[in-house]
């Protein structure tokens, strides 16, 4: 799997690394990593998934 | 098929309306018109063998000690899992889960992982003509009732004797029959859901953003009106399928705590604290081509914050969208004489009351609305039963015990003395309800009429959840992809399948991840799974609460030892059965993976009953002597059968207990 490098800011590296640490992620990259595809996940997922998920969840049962 | 067709596919099967249907006006009921024996059933959801017992030798329940004198009360059986579906599935089969093929009240496609309904899918719309914008359906989808196996009203009607089926759980879409029946739990509202209110609100950050169950909608109050629109069932005539919807006005008193909606050619005013009553909208899809549904408005408040509530989008019995009712007319009938009545499975709106949007009493109001509508139908089908059998079900019991357990339970995490000073009693309260229907009954039946009064399970307090899945990643059944997203993505999205054996699914469902048979599954079946299935069961049965030093899982039931008849390989490996104050934590069923394994149930949802089916009993009562000291669900079956003269058929695995 090929990889690339992103620039970010020395202020906004700076945060990174400061709240990778206080979350307790191993690396600022494993942090970036999992901000990415949390969002990205939010983007991507289909609005049938969440249809379904939204219907499942009309039943008492579940949550 | 990869998880991204599948899911658009069950979306587009799940929005299948029925539009302008004819109407079929025959009401009577097919059969003979007089049968020397006469058989009457209530079936009262969830009423506690424990609780009833208290009650009754403290005289609180006179009808009920009046029909124990005349026969019989016992411990009923219920069925493994004892989930409603799958319990009233026994009773409507005379099979257990291997018979009828329910397990849960979800299953999943074990290619994809995905969760479905167990008891009813839809399929998608056939051919289609395109024209602009427009979609138009050349042949019609349909909706199947899942449940496997002969109804026991199929059985009387092939011996043409009458009966009126009234709201039988798991009989949705009703099989086909002449007979009369109108299906109960596991009727959607309009949207295809268990239930989805709406809820317009200028205060939505006080609610939790996403609340299964129900949506939010913020509204601005403008010079004392407002203006929102009421979302309707996706519009499949239409090409990017978008939401239907109703706007409407409102209009704010400036000096009194009063509100007037405008919706289509309806006015409503309402004093705060006070419900609409019925109203039917209508979903225009097309110029000739419109869904009818109807909803009950709640003014929460009027001012300060403007607060409304609308109920689930029901079903229009007058006119329904999606089958509810054998004949068709018998749902016309009873909306004729009655009017709008909620058509929906589960009508108790307990996730309005879970989510804050319904306080207690509210949610009392609003479930008294549905009690009151039952006994009115009841008190009708009583009076003009006159022949063969009579089903009437009742759902209040089991869902007020749900919510209300809390205050009658003082190590229930949610106990708040305070409210339980007020609400302690509800739950007596509805049994004495259920006293006055067996009061009835007693009235009505003569010397021969058998009358059986059942529920399907009964209650337990809910106080630890148990994360089932938690449990078998921490004893390495399931990898995650990243372990750092522990417990943030539902529908097992961060389970590396590669290197997972097993999941648990549903209310008391766990599978293997098997070669062959889960899209990814990597446990080849023989003899090595056998062994695991043994393996996993006995651990969890080992395993021990630290906070308490009880066991959660009283039971691991493996699926082969207890089920009998030709769906059992369709089973999950086991049946969780858990422990009395246990139960499967929120977060299983749909297939997230918290970090925690057990925790405190803080929920208002304080009693359950998917638990080990022998903490659980229902209750029996009949007033004829019975041959059996321990029976069970499916043996009622076959009796009503043999009531009428009927020899039991061999699929059944019950057998008769007069």
């Amino acid at each position: 799997m090929g990889k690339a490098k992103i620039k970010l800011d020395k202020d906004l590296m700076d945060k990174v690394k400061k709240y990778a640490e206080l979350s307790g992620y191993s690396s600022p990259e494993e942090f970036v990593i999992h901000c990415l595809e949390k969002e990205i996940s939010q983007l991507d997922e289909s609005d049938s998934e969440e249809e379904i998920k939204k219907k499942l969840k009309g039943l008492g049962y579940i949550s | 098929m990869d998880r991204r067709e599948f899911l658009k596919k069950a979306l587009a099967a799940g929005s299948i309306l029925a539009f302008g249907k004819g109407s079929d006006l025959i009401t009577r009921v097919y059969g003979k018109t007089d049968t020397q024996k006469k058989v009457i059933v209530l079936g009262l959801d969830g009423l506690d063998p424990h609780l009833l017992s208290v009650w009754m030798e403290r005289g609180k329940l006179p009808s009920f000690r009046r029909l124990r004198s005349q026969g019989v009360f016992k411990r009923l059986q219920t069925s493994n899992p004892p989930q409603s579906p799958v319990a009233w599935a026994n009773f409507i089969t005379g099979m257990d889960s291997g018979g009828h093929g329910l397990f849960d009240f979800l299953h999943r496609h074990p290619e994809t992982y995905i969760p479905s309904s167990s008891s009813a899918e839809t399929s998608e719309v056939g051919k289609t003509l395109s024209f602009g914008n427009y979609v138009f359906p050349l042949s019609g989808g349909k909706v199947n009732n899942l449940i496997k196996g002969k109804t026991f009203w199929q059985h009387l009607e092939d011996h043409n004797i009458p009966a009126t089926v009234f709201k039988i759980p798991s009989n949705y879409p009703p099989v086909p029959t002449k007979l009369r029946t109108l299906s109960g739990m596991g009727t959607p509202d309009i949207l295809g859901s268990p239930g989805i209110f709406n809820y317009f609100t200028t205060e939505p950050t006080e609610i939790k953003e996403d609340i299964g169950g129900g949506r939010i909608h913020e509204v601005y109050v403008v010079g004392n009106t407002t203006e929102a629109a009421l979302p309707g069932p996706v519009n499949a005539f239409k090409k990017d399928r978008p939401e239907s919807g109703i706007d409407f006005k409102v209009f704010i008193d400036p000096v009194h705590p009063v509100a007037k909606i405008v919706i289509q050619d309806h006015e409503l005013i309402l004093k705060q604290g006070e419900w609409s009553g019925w109203k039917r909208v209508h979903f225009r899809m097309i110029p000739t081509q419109s869904v009818s549904g109807i909803c009950n408005f709640y003014l929460k408040e009027a001012r300060p914050g403007f607060k409304l509530y609308v109920s689930p989008i029901n079903i229009d019995p007058a006119n329904p969208a999606l089958p509810i009712s054998t004949p068709e007319s018998y749902s016309k009938e009873l909306e004729k004489r009655f009017g709008p009545f909620y058509t929906q499975g589960l009508p108790a709106d307990t996730k309005a009351l879970e989510h804050g949007i319904l306080d207690d009493g509210e949610f009392l109001e609003q479930d008294d609305i549905v009690l009151k509508e039952r006994l009115e139908m009841y008190e009708y089908e009583l009076a003009r039963f006159d022949s063969g059998l009579l089903f009437y079900y009742l759902s209040s019991a089991d869902q007020r015990q749900h919510m209300f357990w809390r205050h009658i339970d003082k190590q229930s995490p949610s106990h708040d003395p305070l409210a339980a000073s007020k609400y302690e009693n509800t739950i007596e309260n509805i049994y004495r309800v259920a006293d006055q229907m067996v009061d009835k009954a007693l009235q009505k039946a003569d010397k021969n009429t058998v009358l059986i009064v059942l529920s399907d399970h009964g209650f337990s307090p809910f106080r630890r959840s148990f994360n089932v899945n938690s449990w078998l990643k921490e004893n390495g059944y399931i990898r995650l992809i990243n372990e750092w997203k522990q417990g943030e993505e539902a529908f097992f999205l961060n389970t590396d399948w590669s290197k997972t054996k097993a999941y648990a699914f549903g209310l008391n469902s766990l599978y293997i991840n098997q070669q062959g048979r889960e899209g990814e599954g990597i446990v080849p079946p023989g003899p090595g799974k056998e062994a695991l299935v043994r393996e996993i069961a006995h651990k969890l049965e080992n395993y021990v609460d630290p906070k308490t030093g009880e066991r959660p899982v009283l039971r691991a039931f493996v699926a082969k030892d207890i089920y009998h008849g030709s769906y059992t390989d369709e089973a999950p490996e086991i049946i969780l059965g858990y422990n009395l104050g246990y139960r499967v934590s929120w977060a299983t069923p749909l297939g997230r993976i918290p970090k925690e394994i057990i925790v405190d149930n803080e929920e208002k949802w304080s009693g359950d009953h998917c638990i080990a089916p022998e903490v659980v009993p229902g209750i029996l009562f009949m007033n004829r002597k019975i041959s059996s000291d321990s029976p069970a669900l499916h043996d009622l079956t076959p009796t009503i059968l043999k009531i009428f003269g009927i020899e039991k058929p061999q699929e059944m695995t019950g057998m008769p207990i007069i």
